[in-house]
């Protein structure tokens, strides 16, 4: 059967009334909670990940990928309006965004973000829905020794990529590699790093670790600081529209945005900083009103929102054919996946086609959901910007808690959540990147287990790991990552740029 | 030799997570191995991730002794850290712990309740009967759409029998 085929069945599945009914019901949860400031997209999910525990595999996807578009959405609302990004892929839309918004261009900001969503989230999950399935028939034949060497590139360009030091990079991951140590090691039954306790015997759960390194630290680190910063919302005049000019501005930045973020995302290149952040300075070079830049531009909104939609959808490819998540957020959909014994991976497509193809389909029903959710609507998301910053937080925290205890009724995950909200915090004073630590959490398991399935093979040959091509070229890679500060310094420049 | 601001903290921090790297160590050590054989031993790689731990850690703490300090959350590099607010950190740390201490004891909605006029406290909230009253209700009807609604079963504490 064609992919084309399975697309149009995934429609027919997912169009039904009550999956319909679940997709509208994500975009609106994604965008509520997503237009919450101090919300990324990363918490945005893990704090919903309770609701779907009761409903079916199909229905609960579905939700979650209109959860996944509808935070994108909600999150550039914040950040335009409020100039507190949630996640560092927005950071670019708060700058130029708000910008424009003090001008008085709040509709306008607000508009070409979301078309440029939109566009860039339909043509890329296009390309998705078409290479997916391609790169899962190639790594069918990848062996255990090749998913070392590519869940360590991984590691290291997450690492390198993320905030301003490489080292802080490194310690975070190898620390989310330790706390995914702790329980009964499934192989020989050991009990590692649980001091006796037998909750800690199952090991740490990965939900109670996102939810409250995000909420819980963040609690804690803008308690301790910015504490008279209140937030001041950008009132909103006239309805979210773009005139005839900003149209002709918009419409190659979103363009240029969505073939930037889309390779960046199916490529682990840490997130959507990189893109959001290349796409802002091409459109500052490409543009006829320069000068513009810094001071409200519209085509630094618009590149850099598409390039963020567009890289979210292309973080979907490798988790999807891989089952290598590549940014926090999609760490998050492999745990939500996980949830329902489905493990992505080559053989997804083979298992569960029906399903993927359901969940990519609505993929493409959520983004043009959100655009009508959004554009006229936007007014009322708006509203919940008012909600004072000491009520907003109270919510945040105990949803938070409720959410760690309620995963196993367990008073142990509760525990671990306070003791992991001081460790957010002190990774926030410390200038440490959670997002390794995410990374290492969910795929340190993984990675041993391929590391020992592959020197069982051999008879305990270490030779094994660098044996494939495959594993060769990976290598390099790694090091050429490693070592070559090029990447690194080009992305100190063009933060630097953005900034001044 | 004179540390920027903020970097004795730091060095504390990190050694900490030298520390850390050590019990993971430490733990990997003493374990007994099961009597079966096993062709890779489940001590290879705890042992490696603690190596790369200590030492990561350890060149992090030469570099913070050359004046590689952090840049925190939010901050930009070159402007001067502000001391942390102790207090309101202690009251965002207190109100997590009554919910440690009371969800068993007393049930979600009193836990609930306590966190969240707590944080509001914290984060510098005025109105204090306002935001617990807002608070209890609040957390009453999230308690009851989730049990009721979502089959997500959450201890009734004192209020057994009643809701």
């Amino acid at each position: 059967m064609s992919n084309f085929q399975s697309l149009i069945d995934g429609f027919a599945s997912a169009l039904t009334l009550t999956n319909l009914g679940f997709g509208l019901l994500g975009t609106f949860l994604g965008t509520l909670v997503g237009v919450l400031p101090g919300i990324g997209p990363a918490l945005a999910i893990a704090l919903l990940l309770p609701i779907t525990y009761t409903v079916s595999p199909a229905s609960a996807l579905i939700m979650f990928a209109s959860i996944y578009y509808g935070a994108m959405y909600g999150g550039s609302t914040t950040s335009i309006l409020l100039n507190t990004p949630g996640e560092s892929g927005s950071v670019i839309t708060a700058l130029e965004g708000n910008k424009m918004a003090r001008r008085g261009r709040a509709g306008a900001a607000l508009a070409t973000a979301a078309i440029g969503s939109f566009i860039a989230g339909t043509i890329a999950t296009f390309v998705l829905a078409f290479t997916a399935p391609s790169i899962a028939d190639l790594a069918i034949q990848v062996g255990s020794a090749d998913y070392v060497a590519l869940m360590l590139v991984a590691f290291t360009t997450v690492s390198s990529l993320l905030g301003a030091s490489q080292i802080r990079g490194f310690i975070s991951l190898t620390i989310g590699i330790s706390l995914g140590l702790v329980g009964a090691d499934l192989q020989s039954g050991l009990s590692r790093m649980t001091f006796g306790s037998d909750a800690a015997l199952e090991g740490i759960a990965t939900v109670t670790v996102i939810v409250s390194i995000f909420a819980l630290g963040e609690a804690l680190y803008l308690a301790s600081r910015f504490k008279d910063s209140g937030w001041k919302v950008i009132p909103m005049k006239g309805k979210a529209l773009m005139s005839r000019d900003d149209w002709k501005r918009s419409w190659k930045p979103w363009i240029r945005g969505t073939f930037l973020g889309f390779p960046l995302g199916v490529v682990p290149a840490g997130g959507s900083e990189v893109p959001t952040f290349l796409s802002y300075s091409l459109e500052k070079k490409l543009s006829k009103h320069p000068e513009e830049f810094g001071e409200g531009a519209i085509e630094g909104v618009a590149g850099p929102e598409a390039a963020n939609n567009a890289n979210a959808a292309g973080a979907l490819v490798p988790l999807l054919a891989l089952g290598l998540p590549t940014s926090a957020t999609a760490a998050v959909i492999l745990v939500a996946f996980q949830t329902y014994q489905i493990q992505p991976g080559p053989t997804l497509f083979l298992t569960n086609g029906a399903l993927i193809w359901t969940l990519i389909a609505s993929l493409f029903i959520g983004n043009a959901l959100l655009l009508i959710l959004n554009l006229p609507l936007v007014r009322v998301w708006v509203q919940l910007l008012r909600i004072p910053r000491p009520y907003l937080f109270a919510g945040i925290v105990t949803f938070a808690l409720m959410g760690s205890y309620a995963v196993k009724t367990s008073i142990f995950d509760v525990q671990v959540a306070i003791a992991i909200g001081v460790v957010g915090f002190l990774f926030r004073r410390f200038g440490m990147p959670i997002t390794p630590l995410i990374l290492g959490l969910i795929l340190g398991p993984n990675l041993e287990l391929q590391f020992r399935r592959a020197l069982q093979i051999s008879g305990g040959d270490y030779g094994t790991l660098i044996a494939s091509p495959l594993s060769k070229i990976l290598y390099i890679v790694l090091f050429i990552a490693l070592f070559t500060p090029v990447i690194a310094r080009v992305m100190r420049k063009v933060r630097k740029d953005a900034h001044a | 030799m004179k540390l920027p601001q903020g970097g004795k903290s730091e060095l504390t921090f990190v050694g900490s997570l030298f520390l850390l790297g050590f019990i993971v160590f430490w733990d990997t050590y003493s374990v007994e191995l099961p009597a079966f054989n096993l062709t890779i031993s489940p001590k290879v790689f705890p042992y490696a991730v603690a190596a790369l731990l200590m030492t990561l850690s350890a060149i992090l703490f030469v570099n913070v002794l050359r004046g590689d300090t952090a840049v925190p959350e939010g901050h930009f590099e070159g402007t001067p850290i502000e001391k942390s607010d102790y207090r309101a950190f202690s009251l965002v740390l207190a109100s997590l712990l009554a919910f440690l201490l009371l969800i068993e004891r007393a049930g979600f909605i009193v836990a609930a309740s306590v966190t969240f006029f707590g944080i509001t406290v914290a984060f510098g909230n005025k109105r204090h009967g306002r935001s617990a009253i807002f608070g209890t209700l609040f957390i009453t009807l999230v308690y009851l759409s989730f049990t009721k609604f979502l089959n997500v079963p959450l201890p009734a504490g004192i209020f057994k029998g009643l809701l």
